[in-house]
């Protein structure tokens, strides 16, 4: 392995003058004579005008792109007959002769999928050509739909990719997944790459969402390519284990300067709210359960100063309409020189939540001009400012920037402060505000006042909701950039060299205030937290890229590169507690204490050596191989290199000419297989994994040291192995375009944060090693149809599913893996050999004997047995003493929480001027835990569901709800997960619906302004079929991990009423 | 096509110039792989000079102030099992299901405390084996800091022996505990057979008598005295490791020590003096260094403060646990209107009429309270014991009047010291009222093999768990389960 590495370093030098030294062409110029070449360039098919494509006269360098007419003219010497080469990318190129003027010169598409290609970050290809297996969604897709990042909007419209929208709460980080998971401790999350550079993901904002991704303005993004297979995603070696998404964003278009201006505004309200009881239910319930455990009464129903039930909705404190507001603006064009774009943007959103406010300011400049024949150089850069703030909601995943672990889980769903929790157990028949106007506050404790309610029930350990909305703050706010410059130089026509320079800088000031009067400001009478991360990713990035043809029919191309990436994070923070006056609200104010918090600094290099050749022989057969070899930093001397690579082989049996001398070729327009392997890896360790190391902390205020991280030296890169076959078929002259693909992911010598005895004392029981192995596999399949192409009406369907098989193989020496934290509050998600990653656990349920009204679980020994929430004991059937359910011992893997299914359907029609879209995403065959309904059952002084009225009270009775008893956490499942809360987790949603109008301008004034103008009405979430009987089948609220599938205690989803309109000037 | 004429055109020779430089940039990369923590001390460099060593053998002591462990909740847990407190709060986060007796195997806090203990005894382990082969120190400060790990190591054991095995006055033979003596660095050695209460005891003595040997009498300073192991530290630990084997004779030479003949009741050595502080509830109340203190958790300063629920002051003054109507607090020195002890001002009665415990009055976050771990008045009453169960009433008595008459000066026991065995439950019940709140109670009932008590709250109620019951003590954590697979079943 050493020496391999050391030959590497010299062989590389050594190719790239290889391809260099022979390549060395003259340019060579003639005199121009006044004459002049013009003509027109268009498809074949649909006849329309090509834009960019470009004509050069044979024999000469002098070339010219097309304008967006597809129109071309030249000066020249030449005298006719001339001969023209044109070349357009995705369509095959043509020599004509020209002795007419003007020429319309038709291309033919290499597929049907118009100027499809495929772009890898650091290359395209035509889509003909391609062998790996990739999806592109495009800018229509992502337009003019409300969101704060674009990733929200891709549910649904690639095969293979699974989005999940985990709540209400604004610019939270959705789940993001490609095929599967391909990690289990390591971070699960793909690799995102926008204009070449590696962007930030995870979730920056503490207590409010901040999604790094929210820094990409959805409306600037030409392509967004999902790279799935080993062929596609091995040029990102090391960081390809989950996927690669290439985001490319917009570019100037050939002809004058173009301006638009595209605008939004929504209306947005919660959906589907679990019914809970009202106070006089409420009051009864509460009591009844008190009176079965031997307490007195102590719940009452109280009035106000009219003589009025107090009745309060807490719901109503927590949501609104929200009210949104989105602009975009921006200019461009190309001439023959120089392209660019030029766009701001600014949005300003209202969640359904109260005081979640989130805006967003943000400019991008594209820019590239050919200096020369030989230098193009060329910027691509966005700048965003965006603040979000607004309350604790619950609902922000666990995953951050720095630190991004497949299983992390959110803790906040049990936190006292988050909104979600609180409108679930805030009593009903407790005021807001006294009857003097003052906040409902137990001065004791800062909680909720117990109102009419007798004080000796208890802790009530609930915040007044109202004064954290009034009074408490957080805030989010990123200050990012985005871009790179880069420089290319044709050292020849078909030898490039391209130097690209990138940085991503977020800059994310994280501010909190907590009030001292109620919430969690109480004891500490008051706190402020600052805290300030610098995110800096630098990255160098050479290419050089050499294209040759040979003999007729054999085409090259060879990619060699370089790249060293430097990720750092710099941050620094204090809380301060203790206000010195009621006075301050904000860190800078006058307070008592401080205490360091937030502080982190770290950092990490990636060192790569990267190849790609193309070969294919008369656009027939087709081979591709990546090679890529990664150093990082994080790993131990000796263990830093590692090697990753992808071969793919495709067969263009369309071009084959028995296949176009047959009778199928009137309905098979093209067809190509294709298969592809290899190896890549999961870099996303902690900076220093391979350390053992030791932090600094005080005892008695003396300085002290502390183990706190078992290394591994013996930590190596992880690989992830996947195979990928695929079929390409265009029916109905191309207007059916079908592919599938078969996937397999085998992930082998896993970094996995090993799970240890707890009794060896080592930090986090857990060391990173190479143990374990998984696989994701499954098919996928895209269809695209243009179902109607009159001219009057259009419709095109775009349908995809794909199937997905996750299994743990194996875990090593260790056993079970769950979540980072066990909690007080039950085991939600196991990995476990034999089983898919964070498959749903819980301890099997029996409903509710009907003689007594205990609930019955069914043990490890498949055995009854009956809880008695009075005595706290357990027994059999029959009553004698069994022994006591344990979540870990007695629990069982219910099914996967990753879905075996998922996919979308958009359907877009357009009649005249009108045009309709509907987009329709799935998913199914995983289990969901209901954990809310947990909740909402419990009997403390939460409030409960409705459902809660069927609960046991006579012997004899049938019923799934026990018997009620003050106090008991345990028979609803709130501290052990329970079955009965388990549900299917399959829905088919609308999740968007669009309908907009071209207005026709005519003859009108307005033409002598505008070029085009369309307005139209949008709704999001919509309708959702499903069996689950909790809010949302999205939720879940432990991000982007291996834990999914959980629901519990956050705000439910929105649905978005939107009216917008697009104008171009 | 291609041609190698081109070189010789100098248009290229820039560029030429450009590839050298970029491919010279390239080759200087390597280093940048060579990443280290600038906030971390790697293993290499941890134990590298006197300072290190020393701020290792504070980490020690950091570790077992962890607020999962006496840094607050262990404590709290350890009443909450027992009988003197009622649940006031519901919420398992705060410990409801220890207090209702429903915590099971896969419970965080289970898991919590075994391996914040464990953390502790690997963080021992580790030092000791580093102390010798390390050759900077003077071979004072080496037995010294030895000593030290050893005192950490007996006294982590001690209390996972009481919380997770059987009491050795029940069954010395099951088996106990994964006895731990080797420093585990990398992880990988997950099986290990359990040792039985026998052998947990036994290392525990082994380790205390190493100890003794080698501490020092005292520090420099009252607040270093107070903070970490001496001499006498070891010697009373021992007293209440023998009190637990109901080793009479062993406890009276430890306590012997400790405790002169006669009153006064002092020790002196070199510069250190340990006696009963003239006013109990001055040894409460916040940053207390006095003479009374043999081992105590000093929160001196805001970061290494517990949070919000571990801290005992938001415990029992928020109150998540008030004092239980059937539990001690109804014993006259509480209850009876009239009576002067002082101990009573430790008690206060809030709005709702719930009394709660005092001792730990900073109830506003940093939770900046001192935790007492040993006190000379344990280590009399541990000796009183002791003297009466083998018939020295008379010391006994006069070991028992000490605590009471610095509390209640006036007061005449006019019951329950006569007899031996009327004067061994007189003095337990002292222990119950003295130590009221500071983490015995549960291993207390355990010595003597008593039911853990039914009690109500309201967070409602739970049942009384007799000593043969599964949930007697608590199961072995399923973080040791699911991996040891020596662990019993």
């Amino acid at each position: 392995m050493q020496k391999l590495a050391k030959g590497w370093k010299f062989a590389f030098p050594v190719l790239i003058l290889f391809f260099f030294a022979p390549s060395y062409g003259q340019i060579q110029t003639k005199p121009i004579v006044n004459a002049t070449i013009y003509g027109k360039v268009i498809d074949s098919i649909s006849r329309t005008a090509l834009p960019g494509a470009s004509v050069q006269l044979e024999g000469v360098t002098h070339r010219v792109t097309t304008d967006e007419e597809g129109n071309f003219n030249f000066v020249t010497g030449q005298k006719l007959p001339a001969t023209l080469v044109v070349n357009y990318i995705g369509y095959k190129p043509k020599i004509v002769i020209v002795s007419e003027l003007p020429i319309e010169i038709v291309l033919e598409p290499l597929l049907n999928q118009l100027s499809d290609v495929v772009i890898t970050g650091y290359s395209s290809q035509s889509k003909q050509l391609y062998t790996g297996s990739a999806s592109q969604v495009k800018a229509t897709a992502l337009e003019n739909r409300p969101a704060q990042s674009f990733d929200q909007l891709l549910g649904g419209q690639a095969a293979g990719v699974n989005i999940v929208q985990p709540s209400g709460a604004l610019n939270a980080t959705p789940v993001f997944r490609i095929r599967g998971i391909n990690s289990i401790t390591s971070s699960v999350y793909p690799l995102i790459i926008v204009d070449g550079v590696t962007v930030f993901t995870g979730s920056a904002g503490g207590d409010v969402g901040n999604n790094p991704l929210a820094g990409i303005n959805p409306s600037d993004i030409e392509t967004v390519d999902v790279l799935k297979d080993a062929s596609a995603t091995a040029i990102y070696g090391s960081r390809a284990a989950n996927g690669v998404v290439v985001i490319t964003t917009k570019k100037g278009k050939p002809g004058n300067a173009k301006a638009t201006y595209d605008g939004w505004v929504s209306f947005s309200r919660p959906f589907n709210l679990p019914e809970l009881l009202n106070a006089a239910d409420y009051v009864a319930i509460k009591n009844e359960a008190r009176t079965n455990a031997g307490l007195s009464e102590g719940f009452v129903l109280g009035q106000d100063k009219n003589g009025k039930n107090i009745e309060t909705d807490w719901y109503d404190v927590a949501y609104h309409t929200g009210v949104s507001h989105n602009h975009n603006f921006g200019i461009s064009g190309a001439t023959s020189a120089t392209n660019y774009y030029l766009a701001t943007n600014f949005t300003d959103q209202n969640g359904i939540i109260r005081t979640n406010n989130f805006t967003q300011k943000g400019v991008r400049l594209n820019l590239e001009h050919e200096l020369n024949k030989l230098l193009t150089v060329g910027v691509n850069a966005t700048y965003n400012n965006s603040v979000n703030s607004g309350p604790n909601t619950g609902a922000i995943g666990p995953n951050s920037v720095a630190a991004s672990t497949g299983t992390s889980v959110n803790t906040q769903y049990i936190g006292l402060q988050p909104l979600g929790r609180l409108t679930y157990i805030l009593p009903p028949n407790v005021p807001v505000y006294l009857e003097d106007g003052s906040y409902n506050i137990n001065a004791a404790n800062g909680n909720i006042g117990y109102g009419p309610n007798n004080p000796s029930l208890g802790v009530f350990n609930a915040y007044n909701l109202q004064t954290i909305l009034d009074l408490d703050k957080n805030r989010s706010e990123s200050n990012s950039f985005v871009g790179s410059v880069f420089a290319e130089l044709s050292l020849l026509e078909n030898l490039k060299l391209k130097t690209l320079y990138g940085l991503n800088h977020l800059q994310v000031e994280n501010t909190s205030f907590r009030n001292p009067l109620s919430g969690d400001g109480f004891v500490t009478k008051g706190s402020a937290t600052n805290g300030t991360t610098k995110y800096q990713r630098a990255s160098w990035t050479n290419t050089l890229s050499y294209a040759t043809n040979f003999g007729e029919e054999h085409h090259l191309s060879v990619l060699l590169g370089h790249e060293i990436i430097k990720t750092s994070v710099d941050g620094w923070g204090a809380t301060r507690s203790g206000m010195s006056d009621p006075f301050f609200t904000s860190y800078q104010g006058g307070w008592t204490n401080i205490t360091p918090a937030n502080n982190i600094q770290s950092e990490h290099a990636i060192l790569s050596y990267f190849t790609n050749i193309n070969y294919d022989y008369a656009g027939k057969y087709l081979l591709s191989v990546n090679l890529r070899r990664d150093g990082l930093s994080a790993l131990a001397k000796g263990n830093k290199w590692g090697n990753f690579g992808g071969g793919s082989v495709g067969w263009n049996i369309s071009e084959e000419e028995f296949f176009k001398q047959s009778a199928v070729v009137s309905t098979i327009n093209a067809l190509k297989v294709r298969g592809s392997y290899g190896v890549v890896g999961n870099s996303s360790l902690n900076d220093y994994a391979a350390l053992s190391i030791y932090d600094a902390g005080t005892y008695a205020g003396f300085p002290s040291l502390n183990f706190s991280q078992a290394g591994n030296r013996n930590l190596q890169w992880e690989s992830s192995k996947k195979l990928d076959i695929g079929l390409e078929i265009a029916l109905l002259n191309h207007r059916l375009n079908l592919s599938v693909d078969y996937y397999k992911n085998d992930i082998d010598g896993l970094i996995l944060s090993a799970p240890q005895a707890s009794s060896q004392g080592i930090p986090g029981n857990a060391i990173t090693a190479n143990v374990g192995s998984l696989y994701n596999q499954g098919f996928e399949f895209a269809i695209n149809a243009a179902l109607i192409q009159k001219e009057a009406f259009k419709w095109n369907v775009d349908f995809n599913i794909s199937t997905l098989k996750n299994r743990v193989t194996s875990l090593g020496d260790g056993g079970d893996i769950y979540p980072t934290s066990l909690s007080t509050f039950g085991i939600q998600n196991v990995t476990r050999v034999g089983y898919s990653a964070g498959s749903i656990f819980a301890v099997p349920t029996d409903g509710v004997n009907p003689q007594n009204g205990n609930r019955v679980f069914i043990n490890r020994n498949d055995e009854k047995v009956q809880y008695d929430a009075i005595n706290k004991s357990f027994s059999y059937l029959d009553g004698s003493v069994a022994p006591r359910i344990d979540n870990y011992a007695d629990g069982r893997i219910l099914g996967n929480s990753l879905p075996t299914y998922y996919g979308g359907l958009n359907n877009n029609f357009s009649y005249k001027n009108f045009d309709l879209s509907i987009g329709i995403i799935f998913s199914g065959g995983n289990k969901l835990h209901n954990g809310t309904k947990a909740t909402i059952s419990d009997q403390r002084y939460f409030n409960n569901g409705v459902f809660i009225k069927d609960r046991w009270t006579e012997p004899g009775q049938v019923t799934d709800v026990p018997k009620l008893v003050w106090g008991d956490s345990f028979s609803n499942g709130f501290s052990t997960t329970i079955s009965s809360n388990v549900e299917d987790g399959s829905f088919a949603k609308l999740k968007n619906l669009m309908i907009g109008y071209r207005i026709p301008l005519g003859k009108s004034s307005l033409r002598n302004y505008l070029s085009s103008l369309r307005i139209y009405a949008q709704a999001t979430n919509l309708f959702t079929v499903t069996g689950y009987s909790g809010s949302d089948p999205e939720i879940s609220i432990n991000g982007n991990s291996i834990n999914s599938g959980k629901d519990q205690n956050v705000p439910v989803n929105a649905r978005v009423f939107t009216a917008g309109i697009n104008v171009g000037f | 096509m291609m041609t190698l004429l081109i070189i010789k055109n100098r248009l290229f020779r820039p560029f030429l110039f450009l590839f050298g430089l970029l491919f010279l940039l390239l080759a200087c990369q390597k280093k940048s792989l060579e990443l280290a923590p600038v906030t971390s001390i790697s293993e290499v460099d941890a134990y590298s000079t006197p300072e290190k060593m020393l701020a290792q053998v504070n980490g020690l002591y950091g570790q077992l102030s962890n607020a999962s462990y006496f840094g607050g909740r262990h404590l709290v847990f350890n009443e909450q099992r027992g009988d003197e407190f009622s649940q006031n709060d519901g919420n398992n986060s705060t410990g409801a299901n220890v207090w209702n007796q429903s915590i099971s195997a896969s419970g965080d806090f289970v898991n919590a405390v075994w391996t914040a203990a464990y953390r502790t005894i690997n963080s021992a382990n580790i030092l000791l084996e580093r102390l010798e082969s390390q050759t900077f120190l003077s071979e004072e400060l080496k037995i010294a800091y030895t000593a030290e790990a050893k005192f950490v190591r007996a006294f982590t054991y001690f209390s996972l022996v009481q919380t997770y095995a059987k009491p050795y006055n029940q069954d010395p033979q099951s088996l106990a505990l994964p006895l731990r003596l080797n420093a585990e660095v990398s992880g990988g050695n997950n099986d290990l057979a359990f040792s039985t209460v026998q052998q947990v005891y036994d290392q525990i003595l082994q380790d205390l008598d190493a100890a003794e040997e080698g501490l020092p009498t005292g520090y420099s300073s009252a607040l270093l005295n107070i903070s970490r192991a001496h001499k006498a530290s070891a010697i009373a630990l021992k007293t209440r490791v023998y009190l637990t084997l109901s080793d009479w004779g062993k406890l009276i030479a430890e306590a012997a020590k400790l405790v002169p003949d006669f009153s006064p009741y002092q020790y002196s050595a070199n510069n250190i003096v340990h006696q009963l502080e003239g006013d109990v509830t001055q040894v409460f109340g916040g940053s207390y260094i006095g003479s009374e203190a043999i081992f105590s958790i000093p929160f001196v300063i805001a970061s290494e403060a517990p949070g919000q629920q571990a801290a005992l002051a938001y415990n029992y003054l928020s109150p998540v646990l008030y004092l239980n109507e059937k539990g001690i607090a109804s014993h006259e020195v509480f209850a009876d209107p009239s009576s002067t002890d002082r101990r009573k001002q430790l008690l206060v009665t809030n709005a709702n009429n719930q009394k709660l415990l005092n001792k730990f009055p900073h109830n506003s976050a940093p939770y900046l309270d001192y935790i007492p771990l040993i006190r000379y008045a344990e280590v009399l009453l541990n000796y009183a014991e002791a003297l009466a169960q083998t018939g020295d009433l008379s010391r006994a008595r006069e070991l028992l009047y000490a605590i009471r008459h610095r509390s209640d000066p006036g007061y005449n026991f006019n019951s329950g010291v006569v007899g031996s065995q009327e004067l061994v439950e007189t003095i337990y019940t002292e222990k119950r009222i003295e130590f009221l709140g500071e983490g015995f109670r549960s291993w207390e009932l355990f010595r003597k093999g008593l039911p853990l008590p039914a009690k109500q709250g309201n967070a409602g109620t739970a049942p009384e768990i007799s000593p043969d019951a599964v949930n007697y003590v608590w199961p072995i954590p399923s973080s040791e389960l699911a991996y040891n697979k020596l662990a019993p079943r």
